[in-house]
C-alpha cells in the first residue's frame, strides 16, 4: 500500500484530499485543462478516488429522487382557496 | 404516520435523474443545463402574466400559482423537513406576497428566482421561529484523509452500483430525507435547490443572496455529508 501511495503522489501531483476538493468543479466541467488533466490522471491510478467520485455522483442522483413532480390536488385547492379569500376580504 | 412518511408516500420516484446520472462514466456532468433551460423558457412564457399581476389581475395570480405552486411546495416541504401544514402556510404567504408586492419585481432576475427566494425565506423564517431544527455535526460523515493527503480508510468502497430501484424504496428515501433535514438550514436550501430542483449555482446565489463561490462550498459540503450518510446506510465507512 505504501508503495502505491508513493507512486500516486509521484505520478499525479495531486493527493486524494485535493481530488476530493475538486470533485464539484470537475463535475461542473469548470476545471482548467491542466487541472482536469491532473484530476483524470490521478483517477487512472487511484481506485479509491474513482470510487469516491462514483459514490459522490450517486449521492447527487439519489438526492434527485426526492423531487416531487406533483402536489396533492386537495392541498393545491386549499392553498388557492385561502389566497383567494384573503384577496377578496 | 409521521409527516415525513406521509410526504414520502406521495412523492414520485423520478425515472430519469434530474441531474446527470451517476454510473460507470467518470466524465464531468453537463449538469443542470436542461433544467436551467426549462426554467428560462418557463420564465419567458410568464412575462405577460407578470405584467398582468403587477396590474392586480387575480386571474394572472391564479395562472402563476398553477405554474409554480408544485415546485415551490416541494422546496418548502423539503426545507421544513416534510411538515405539510407549514409548507401550505408558506405557499399561502408566498403567493399573497407575490400579489401584493409584484410591482417590486424589477425583472433583474427571473420571476421564478424571485418566487424561490420568497419561498426559501418564508420557510427558513418559519424554521427559526419554530426552533424544531436539530443540526448534527458534519464531521462524522465527511471523508477523512491522512496527513499525506490520501484516504484515511481504504479501500474506499464503491456502493454506487446499488440498483437504481433501491433508491425508490421508502427506507432509503426516508433516510435521505432525514439526512437532508440534518443539514444546516442554508446548506439544506442549497442542496434542495441544486440537486432536487435543478437550479444553477448562479440562480441559487441570487435566490439565497450568496456568492456563487459560497453556494459551491455549501453544496459540496452538503453532498459530502449526504454521501457519508448513504455510505454508512449501505454498511461502509463514511470516510
Amino acid at each position: 500500500m505504501a508503495q502505491r501511495i508513493t507512486k500516486t503522489k509521484h505520478l499525479t501531483n495531486k493527493t486524494c484530499k485535493q481530488i476530493a476538493a475538486l470533485v464539484l468543479a470537475y463535475l461542473n466541467d469548470e476545471l482548467s485543462p491542466r487541472r482536469k488533466r491532473d484530476f483524470q490522471q490521478h483517477l487512472k491510478i487511484c481506485p479509491d478516488c474513482v470510487n469516491f467520485l462514483k459514490t459522490y455522483k450517486k449521492t447527487i442522483q439519489a438526492t434527485g429522487t426526492l423531487y416531487a413532480d406533483d402536489m396533492p390536488s386537495k392541498v393545491r385547492d386549499n392553498i388557492w382557496q385561502f389566497i383567494r379569500s384573503k384577496m377578496r376580504a | 404516520m409521521s409527516a415525513e412518511n406521509l410526504f414520502a408516500s406521495r412523492i414520485s420516484f423520478a425515472e430519469t435523474p434530474r441531474v446527470s446520472p451517476a454510473g460507470a462514466s467518470l466524465a464531468p456532468m453537463k449538469n443542470r443545463a436542461k433544467a436551467v433551460a426549462k426554467n428560462k423558457k418557463g420564465s419567458e412564457s410568464q412575462t405577460g402574466l407578470i405584467e398582468r399581476l403587477k396590474a392586480g389581475d387575480e386571474a394572472a395570480l391564479e395562472s402563476l400559482f398553477k405554474l409554480n405552486s408544485a415546485k415551490l411546495y416541494n422546496v418548502a416541504l423539503r426545507i421544513l423537513g416534510g411538515d405539510a401544514s407549514d409548507a401550505e402556510e408558506v405557499l399561502q404567504d408566498v403567493f399573497m406576497t407575490a400579489f401584493r408586492k409584484a410591482r417590486m419585481f424589477q425583472g433583474n432576475s427571473q420571476f421564478s428566482t424571485w418566487l424561490y427566494r420568497l419561498t426559501v425565506n418564508a420557510a427558513l423564517g418559519r424554521m427559526r421561529r419554530s426552533k424544531k431544527h436539530k443540526e448534527v455535526e458534519y464531521e462524522e460523515f465527511l471523508p477523512k484523509f491522512q496527513k499525506d493527503g490520501h484516504h484515511q480508510v481504504r479501500p474506499v468502497v464503491d456502493w454506487s452500483d446499488t440498483p437504481d430501484e433501491y433508491y425508490g424504496l421508502q427506507e432509503t428515501r426516508a433516510l435521505l430525507a432525514q439526512a437532508l433535514n440534518q443539514l444546516k438550514p442554508v446548506d439544506k436550501s442549497v442542496v434542495v435547490l441544486s440537486d432536487v430542483e435543478g437550479l444553477s449555482d448562479k440562480q441559487i446565489a441570487e435566490t439565497l443572496n450568496l456568492t456563487v463561490s459560497a453556494v459551491k462550498t455549501r453544496l459540496h459540503r452538503g453532498r459530502l455529508f449526504l454521501r457519508g450518510k448513504l455510505a454508512v446506510h449501505f454498511g461502509h465507512s463514511a470516510a
